[in-house]
């Protein structure tokens, strides 16, 4: 277990290291530049080239590459080309509602996911099961901004009940949990469906494997075989669904903040990619990019703790 | 098991039928409208010659959707193409592979862009690219390829070391043949059941990134966009909203339950092999 952790955190290490130069790259290769949206159409090329000297984008790119993971290492994450100010500012100001989203998200999406898989994967073919896999499997084939759109249509627009857009509520959005209610709702509906699809699969698998089989024929209660034989076996292909619907969860984040004016990292990143705000594009893309890679990382150390047996396959 | 295979069985043909309309629109659909959409209504009207009404720019919304399937679904569908070919060629080769290091030396290189955000990558690429399809595809098709070639690679693995594949080498087959005889069979139905449920996400990642305004002009007559340009007018004019989103959800789901019913075929296949 220990040797494995190591090799895996090593290999995450050099994942991250990766992943900055391939988002340099990306982010380089995006035609022109802040410079040139800077300016309006009367600047002269002699402006540009200037104004680009000044911001240090002639420079080769090795040599800015070496600049930037110098600063990323140093906890530099450069200077926003458009507002003037620190990467870092405009990244600390914005994470905290996406983090509190995510977070919210994940910590109703677990215990959710599990209890619909285990119910729909103990019955397997009744009835209920039949029921929910088919509202599961409807709901994930809904794009979340459809699903954002129609939710806001009924719940705010329609009913009034709940607000259809964080406009307004700058600073004071955590003394207002109704702002949540819709854009939860929608990151749920879709992660739930998927992840207690996997578990309803994995409890299937595990109920009809041979050593289930042999626990119940000596004797094991049942609520002891579900919850110690059945449930991390069954859990492991879906604590790996989890880190993947980590990627699907920075995507409906995204497609949230949009809808819903939510002041978050998403927003912010799509604006700089808009503006051509390079280093911010840069910093925020590895941001996340990172989060993601570590969600994998202790994705595969639960998996492995839960269900220690890869270590033999290759 | 009877049950069972009639059920999946309705379940194969009930995504075929739901998968029929949306396609058919975005097949058919480019060869009976014209490219440029004429803008000559009003905006936001019902009726009045437009059997689905008119967009905010007086365009007719029935020939907006039946233009707008061949991006929203044609990308999708080729990028995920694209990646099943280069993910599968990659993980049958890590698999057959006799030596640890090639297959680390195949496979390490692609997981390396497993855990980059997907919607980021298509967002920076639409933008740099002003949304052109074949970008957008490209960039759709790289991110689906470390899943695709991980999965295989672990299906091939599984066949190769299978009783079947032992018997095949001990009576002296190829490995040629009994990697593309036996194992690429074996390992047909999930790349199936695996390419039917990324089109589907492939086809949402399009479409929210065209839907943020990341994507294709904002005039173009693509689903996602349709959506997002219409969308304060969900109730002046519902079916400006409606008609492309129904057409989407439509080929989601019928391509779900396409594989949904594939993917339980293989189960089906292993169950009456491991109980005879």
């Amino acid at each position: 277990m220990l040797r494995y952790t190591l090799r895996r955190c090593g290999w995450t290490v050099v994942q991250l290291g990766a992943l900055s130069v391939i988002v340099f790259l990306l982010t380089d290769l995006l035609p022109g530049d802040a410079a040139t949206v800077d300016f309006n159409e009367q600047a002269g090329l002699d402006q540009v080239a200037r104004l680009r000297e000044q911001m240090g984008l002639d420079r080769p790119l090795a040599e800015r590459f070496a600049d930037w993971a110098h600063g990323l290492l140093t906890g530099d994450l450069g200077t926003s080309l458009v507002g003037g100010g620190p990467v870092s500012e405009v990244l600390s100001s914005s994470v905290g509602v996406t983090a509190a989203l995510a977070a919210m998200t994940i910590l109703f999406l677990v215990p959710l996911a599990v209890a619909v898989g285990l119910l729909t994967g103990l019955r397997a073919d009744s009835r209920t099961d039949r029921v929910i896999s088919a509202v599961t499997l409807t709901l994930t084939s809904v794009p979340d901004f459809v699903l954002a759109l129609l939710l806001v249509g009924l719940f705010a627009l329609r009913l009034g009940w709940l607000p259809s857009t964080w406009v307004g509520a700058d600073d004071v959005w955590w003394q207002r949990p109704e702002l949540f209610v819709l854009p939860l709702t929608v990151l749920l509906a879709r992660t739930v469906c998927v992840l207690s699809r996997q578990i309803r699969a994995g409890t299937i698998t595990a109920l009809h494997a041979g050593y289930t089989v042999q626990a119940r024929r000596l004797g094991v209660p049942p609520a002891r075989l579900l919850l110690w034989h059945v449930l991390p076996n069954a859990a492991a292909p879906g604590v790996q669904e989890l880190a993947r619907t980590g990627d699907q969860l920075l995507g409906g984040v995204l497609v949230i903040e949009a809808v819903f004016a939510v002041p978050g990292t998403a927003t912010a990143l799509v604006e700089a990619v808009q503006n051509r705000d390079v280093p911010t594009v840069q910093a925020l893309t590895l941001a996340l990019a990172a989060v993601a890679c570590l969600l994998n990382l202790a994705a595969d150390l639960v998996g492995q703790r839960l269900a220690p047996r890869t270590e033999v396959l290759r | 098991m009877r049950r069972g295979a009639r059920r999946r069985h309705r379940r194969v043909t009930g995504g075929a039928l739901l998968l029929a309309l949306p396609v058919t629109a975005a097949v058919v659909g480019p060869l009976v409208t014209p490219a440029d959409i004429p803008s000559d209504g009003p905006p936001y009207a019902l009726g009045g010659g437009h059997p689905l009404g008119t967009d905010a720019l007086g365009r007719d919304v029935l020939t907006l959707v039946l233009r707008g399937g061949a991006s929203a679904l044609g990308v999708a569908c080729t990028a995920v193409a694209l990646a099943v070919a280069v993910g599968g060629l990659l993980g049958l080769a890590a698999a057959a592979s006799r030596s640890r290091r090639l297959d680390d030396l195949l496979i390490r290189p692609v997981e390396l862009l497993l855990p980059l955000p997907s919607l980021l990558v298509i967002s920076v690429v639409g933008v740099g690219w002003r949304g052109h399809p074949v970008a957008v595809a490209l960039a759709v098709a790289a991110l689906n390829v470390p899943a695709v070639a991980r999965l295989l690679r672990a299906a091939a693995l599984d066949a190769a070391s299978g009783p079947v594949a032992e018997a095949l080498r001990l009576q002296g087959e190829s490995p040629a043949r009994i990697l593309f005889g036996h194992v690429g069979r074996a390992v047909l139905p999930v790349a199936a059941a695996d390419a039917g449920a990324r089109v589907g996400s492939a086809v949402f990642t399009v479409a929210a990134a065209n839907f943020l305004g990341l994507g294709l002009d904002p005039t173009s007559p693509d689903w996602g966009v349709v959506i997002a340009a219409s969308r304060e007018a969900l109730f002046v004019q519902p079916w400006a909203v409606c008609a492309p989103t129904l057409l989407l959800v439509l080929f989601t789901v019928g391509v779900n339950l396409l594989a949904d019913g594939l993917l339980a075929a293989k189960a089906e296949g292993k169950a009456t092999a491991w109980n005879p």
